[in-house]
């Protein structure tokens, strides 16, 4: 996981005024460092308008993404942590504070980089870095060290 | 042993990570059940016992297959657990 995340993908203490706002929000930096394209984010929302908020997985958390074809670049995962909590009509899981965008062209690598983030996801020291960081840097520290002890982040 | 496909709409994000958590709890529970992973295409041919997948697309999903298991929340492990062991009854595996 650590590979495909870098301090430029991830953004702390973010405004949405609404559930497509915050999907746009998580996809920034992912357009930015040319990770993704423009139809890749707006492929996101149309399936979530078309098939309902399936994007979001556990309380609080959501992972934007969308058949690869819609305009991935390359691999990598994005990290987005909202100030305001936002509804995305998932009942069980609402509101949404964390989105992880997944860019996933295919291959082992994400799937690997799945499994590490599927630990990290049920680990409570984790929200409590991204609640608490005041800079991406300090997430990227905690990767880096949850890779050390762990193995294989 | 029952084959299950755990498919989700992309088959690229929460289907992997539901078969990633899926396998840890068969493992733990020794549940007789193998997994597949796919998207909503897979369904298609598919001639296994059972279907993982995400709450909201069981509703869809229920006539096309035997068996349809719905989770809500992929990090629970108990939900799946509870989700797989009521198949495993209806089936008299447990």
């Amino acid at each position: 996981m650590i590979n495909l995340v870098n301090e430029k993908l991830i953004l702390l203490n973010q405004d949405a005024k609404d559930w497509k706002d915050a999907i746009k929000k998580a996809c920034e930096p992912l357009l930015n460092e040319g990770k993704i394209k423009e139809t890749y984010v707006d492929g996101i929302i149309e399936n979530v308008i078309k098939s309902g908020p399936y994007i979001v997985i556990a309380p609080h958390v959501a992972i934007p993404h969308t058949h690869p074809d819609k305009g991935v670049i390359e691999n990598a995962i994005g990290i987005c942590v909202l100030k305001n909590p936002i509804k995305f009509g998932n009942e069980a899981n609402d509101p949404v504070k964390y989105l992880f965008t997944l860019a996933a062209i295919s291959g082992n690598k994400h799937i690997e980089s799945l499994s590490s983030l599927a630990l990290l996801l049920e680990d409570e020291k984790f929200y409590k870095v991204l609640d608490n960081s005041k800079d991406s840097k300090d997430v990227m520290l905690f990767l880096q060290e949850y890779e050390r002890n762990k193995g294989n982040v | 042993m029952y084959k299950a496909l755990v498919c989700c709409r992309a088959g690229m994000g929460s289907s992997l990570l539901l078969k990633i958590k899926t396998d840890q709890v068969i493992k733990e529970n020794n549940f007789p059940i193998e997994t597949e992973h796919g998207n909503l295409d897979s369904l298609i041919g598919f001639n296994g016992d059972l279907i993982v997948t995400m709450a909201d697309l069981t509703d869809e999903l229920k006539d096309k297959v035997s068996y349809a298991v719905g989770i809500m929340n992929i990090m629970n492990k108990n939900e799946i657990k509870e989700g797989l062991e009521k198949f495993l009854k209806e089936r008299g595996n447990l």
